[in-house]
């Protein structure tokens, strides 16, 4: 028998001469014993708390995990983490709902490719390119980050970021990028097309031009045509500006319906239009093409139930070569339109280059007059009236001028045709009329100004409330002020100028028919209106001096008013010939050289001092 | 060079005219059981004996005497060298820190032709780490540095080394060994398995280790020890700690625990616990902690013989951890034989269980502390 190893040490230990000590010998067994079991219980300790840290440890990351998902899971990320075996480890809930897996969908094990397979989301288009989005997924590289964009047949964009993680694996991150993408295509279209008629806006535009032309350098032309809607203000200004805004949506139809595919119509602002017309064979089409939508376009609107009529104007520039830019053609195009509305509105022109010449000398008077008003350059006048029976002075008429730094003095003429044009009228109109009102109340007799309506601002809504404020503000009394207007504001449209005199009347200021004879001359105006007084053209006042028609004329009208109780006064009274019989007919009143030219109001005022202290010493 | 057992009487004096050396010896090892050898009647007896002869030593909880093992007593082998001279030195821990301790001793070595150190240190009062480290920052890496701190069995109650024929509690005696004749070589081995889960070292400082994983690291290992932690520090031997630098992981650590502090919940460790070095705990299987002696010696041999295979080493200083003998009870003698059986008997085989084993770490020539393991120096001088 061979004994244990530590038995023959615990023997040759205990043993002296072949006898064994057995008391020595037990204590090293029993303490042997006592090793063994001491190390047993260790160990057996050891192992079960060994267990128990393990179990432990294993319920807390159990806890992480559950920890970890409920993070992924509600992360607005889609995700999914791969091993270095390219086997899919983890996703979350967004990427299931990102490619339209199962919500308990178990891809674990899964390549890429096998899981993309399984995606709704990249279904629905052709089978090819659904093959080639998961290719051109599953071709991002493993090891180096990187990311690509994707449209899918859904409809969504995403954008998938791939980065390499430290064992091998890869994570991939899927951020849907659809509101973004849409957001970025939205503000792209707002920078070219216009909002109200989706047609191209000016900047679109510039580049349809720049493109024209670049062809026109291989001998294809095209036309430009700047094309402006004509009364379109009044709809606006009259009906308001929704249905203004669904006119423009009908006169866009209209222009669409009468182009090609190739041309291009844009919206540049307001009631501009502009198109661009390719492949012209001959001028002779444009020319068709712009009367054509020069008919479609005056052809009656009915708009939230009112029946609009607006024309429209057409200027045209043909682009022949690359010799002029795309400003130049604009610009050419416009100058041809503002020449069609010169000529009478409803109709083309087609751009000569003489037009350039007449355009930059009203640009600048425009650009000046415009400056005028903010920079207080006009001034108030006054020519006095006077009481043909008592001598004195019973008014003033109220004349505007214009200081300007680099004309000099401008007369009305020049500028107030201009100032209706470039819609500076209403401003200058309502200053005129303010300041007569603040000047006239520091003359303290019972004098009246005159101040002239232009038929565009008395057309204008604001009118009424323009001259209330002004009376409120100077505390001039209503009935000192007499408005002038001519007979033109009633032709148009009569009734309303019937009902917009009567307002204004209401205010209780007096109504002046300007320039009586010159024009229609109806008398039945005169009898339909509530005229306070009626002005004789100074045409007929210069005749008198040469012919007996202006006498006839004077005579006829001033007992007219006589008979109604209607004032008369006649203009341009020069000489004392003139006075003589304007007294013999019995004319109320007299203006003109022989008193006084249209002076500054100090002037005005001294005048008046001295004359009626002069009458009444 | 010569190496010769001393037998000794229990004064110190030579038993027999038999067993007293022809020569004069260069240099005495002499380990015994902490009482005696403080006591101190040993070393005078030595001092007596061999006025000329440098005598290094120090307490333990056993003495290693060739192959067999012994509790009791003390047992001494006398060297002689040919071509190899000697110089000791000595310097008290007192209130200096031990790296400081470590280049003092350095200081006093330092000199041409210094082949290697042979360190004894005090068991308890050191950090063996930091004084390793100071010395070899002095000295530098080429000289090879062993040894080991004294050992008080399982009681880590006091430690001493010898020094001027008197037992020191609180000092470190070094010997330097110079000239080209010399042949040294070393060998460590722990073979302790890890078990459990890897731990983090969360609060520490220095030697100190307070938590382990943010709790306190006693109260683990009371609870692995069961009723067997009311024999603190000595029972946490049989779970030493394996840290390593996260750095560095190839290069792992073993720590084994001096003394515990139950009212901050501490546990001081012969070695540096850094924060943030991952740890775990480690448990001896016999067989593989015997095989682990077998390690070390053939390293030693190996490393001997590498340039002459036909070289013998004249003595084998063996040098192992308290932990061992603790675990491994009445086995322990298997791990002194297995070493012996690598060396085919042919060295005078002496050594102690230590509360520190200091060797180069195995395949380099960076010295450190080691716990639990065993190290076995072999020394050799050639023509």
């Amino acid at each position: 028998m061979e004994l244990h190893k530590l038995l023959v040490q615990q023997l040759a230990k205990t043993s002296k001469a072949g006898v064994v000590d057995h008391e020595a010998f037990l204590d090293l067994v029993n303490s042997a014993y006592e090793d063994h079991d001491r190390d047993r219980r260790r160990a057996d300790r050891g192992s079960r708390l060994m267990a128990e840290e393990l179990e432990a440890a294993g319920a807390e990351l159990q806890v992480q995990n559950l920890r970890f998902q409920a993070a992924l899971d509600n992360m607005p990320l889609g995700l999914c983490l791969f091993d270095k075996n390219g086997k899919l480890i983890v996703t979350n809930r967004r990427f299931l709902e990102l490619y339209g897996l199962d919500p308990d969908y178990d891809g674990a094990g899964k390549s890429l490719s096998q899981v993309l397979d399984e995606s709704a989301s990249l279904r629905g288009g052709t089978e090819l390119e659904r093959r080639l989005q998961i290719l051109e997924h599953a071709a991002l590289s493993k090891t180096a980050a990187g990311q690509i964009e994707q449209a899918w047949p859904n409809g969504r964009s995403v954008n998938i970021a791939r980065n390499p993680v430290k064992d091998g694996g890869f994570l991939d991150m899927v951020s849907d990028i659809t509101e973004t993408r849409q957001a970025t295509a939205q503000i792209a279209h707002m920078a070219n097309f216009d909002a109200l008629t989706d047609l191209p806006n000016r900047r679109l535009f510039r580049e349809r031009l720049a493109e024209a032309v670049r062809f026109s350098e291989r001998g294809e032309r095209s036309a430009v045509l700047c094309l402006d809607l004509d009364r379109f203000k009044a709809v606006n200004d009259t009906l308001g500006h929704p249905v203004g805004d669904a006119v423009l949506i009908e006169v866009t139809k209209r222009l669409v319906e009468n182009l090609r595919p190739t041309d291009t119509a844009a919206r540049l602002g307001g009631d501009e239009f502009a198109i661009i017309v390719r492949r012209v064979k001959r001028v002779s089409e444009t020319h068709a093409l712009a009367r054509r939508l020069i008919e479609h376009l005056s052809a009656p609107y009915l708009v939230c139930g009112h029946q609009v009529l607006i024309g429209a104007s057409i200027g045209i520039e043909f682009i022949k070569n690359a010799d002029l830019s795309t400003d130049d053609l604009l610009r050419n195009a416009d100058l041809a339109l503002y020449r069609a509305k010169a000529e009478g509105k409803g109709r083309f022109c087609v751009f000569r280059e003489e037009f350039h010449a007449s355009l930059d000398r009203r640009r600048q008077l425009e650009l000046e007059l415009r400056a005028a008003l903010h920079n207080d350059e006009f001034e108030v006048y006054y020519q006095p009236q006077i009481d043909i029976k008592s001598g004195g002075i019973c008014g003033f008429e109220a004349l505007v001028r214009w200081n300007s730094p680099t004309r000099g003095q401008v007369a009305p003429a020049e500028f107030i045709g201009l100032s209706e044009e470039i819609g500076l009228i209403d401003d200058l109109g309502a200053w005129v009329l303010r300041r007569a009102c603040l000047d006239m109340v520091r003359i303290p007799d019972a004098v009246s100004v005159a101040v002239n309506l232009s038929p565009v601002q008395f057309k204008s809504e604001h009118l009424v409330e323009t001259v209330r404020s002004a009376l409120k503000d100077s505390g001039l009394a209503p009935h000192r002020l007499e408005l002038e207007v001519t007979e033109g504001v009633m032709i148009s449209d009569t009734r309303r100028a019937q009902s917009m005199l009567e307002s204004l009347k209401k205010l209780g200021v007096s109504i002046v028919l300007d320039d009586f004879g010159t024009g229609y001359s109806s008398l039945s105006y005169i009898r339909h209106f509530p005229f306070n007084k009626v002005k004789i053209d100074q045409s007929f006042v210069r005749d008198l001096d040469k012919a007996n028609d202006g006498l006839a004329i004077i005579r006829a009208v001033v007992a007219m008013c006589a008979g109604m109780g209607i004032v008369s006064i006649a203009e341009g009274v020069e000489t004392w010939e003139h006075f003589e019989v304007l007294k013999a007919e019995q004319c109320d009143r007299a203006q003109g050289y022989l008193y006084s030219k249209p002076i500054p109001f100090k002037d005005a005022r001294a005048f008046f001092e001295s004359r009626n202290q002069a009458r009444r010493a | 060079m010569w190496a010769k057992n001393l037998r000794l009487s229990e004064t110190g004096k030579p038993a027999s005219e038999a067993s007293s050396p022809e020569q004069t010896p260069d240099l005495i090892f002499v380990f015994g059981e902490t009482d005696v050898f403080a006591q101190g009647d040993v070393l005078t007896g030595l001092k007596a004996a061999f006025p000329a002869s440098i005598v290094l030593g120090c307490s333990t909880g056993t003495v290693i005497d060739g192959t067999e093992l012994s509790d009791e007593g003390f047992r001494a082998v006398a060297l002689g060298f040919d071509h190899t001279t000697l110089r000791t030195a000595f310097c008290e821990v007192a209130h200096r820190s031990c790296f400081a301790v470590g280049q003092s001793l350095g200081r006093q070595l330092l000199g041409p032709d210094l082949k290697t150190v042979i360190l004894i240190s005090d068991g308890l009062q050191v950090n063996g780490s930091e004084l390793v480290a100071g010395l070899v920052d002095v000295v530098g890496a080429g000289v090879s540095v062993s040894g080991g701190l004294a050992g008080d069995g399982a009681r880590f109650e006091k430690t001493y080394v010898a020094h001027e024929g008197k037992a020191i509690s609180g000092g470190v005696t070094a010997v330097g060994f110079y000239g080209g004749a010399l042949r040294v070589a070393h060998g460590s081995a722990g073979g302790w398995d890890e078990f459990g889960p890897q731990r983090l070292i969360t609060r520490s400082d220095g030697n100190v280790l307070y938590e382990l994983d943010g709790k306190p690291a006693l109260d683990l290992y009371e609870r692995y020890l069961g009723e067997e932690a009311a024999d603190l520090p000595a029972s946490a031997l049989v779970y030493p700690l394996k840290i390593f630098d996260p750095a560095r992981p190839q290069d792992e650590m073993v720590r084994t625990v001096l003394s515990i502090d139950r009212e901050v919940g501490s546990m001081t460790f012969a070695g540096d616990v850094p924060v943030n070095w991952p740890a775990r705990l480690m448990r001896g299987e016999f067989e593989h902690l015997i095989d682990g002696a077998t390690t070390a010696a053939s390293h030693a041999l190996a490393e001997l013989q590498s340039e002459n295979p036909s070289l013998s080493p004249s003595v084998c200083l063996l040098v192992s951890c308290v932990g061992r003998r603790l675990l491994m009870g009445q086995r322990t003698s298997d791990e002194v034989e297995a070493v012996a059986r690598v060396m085919k008997g042919e060295p005078i085989q002496i050594g102690f269980y230590s509360y520190g084993e200091i060797a180069p770490q195995n395949g380099s020539k960076a010295c450190d502390l080691h716990n639990q393991t065993v190290t076995v120096t072999l020394l050799a001088e050639v023509a």
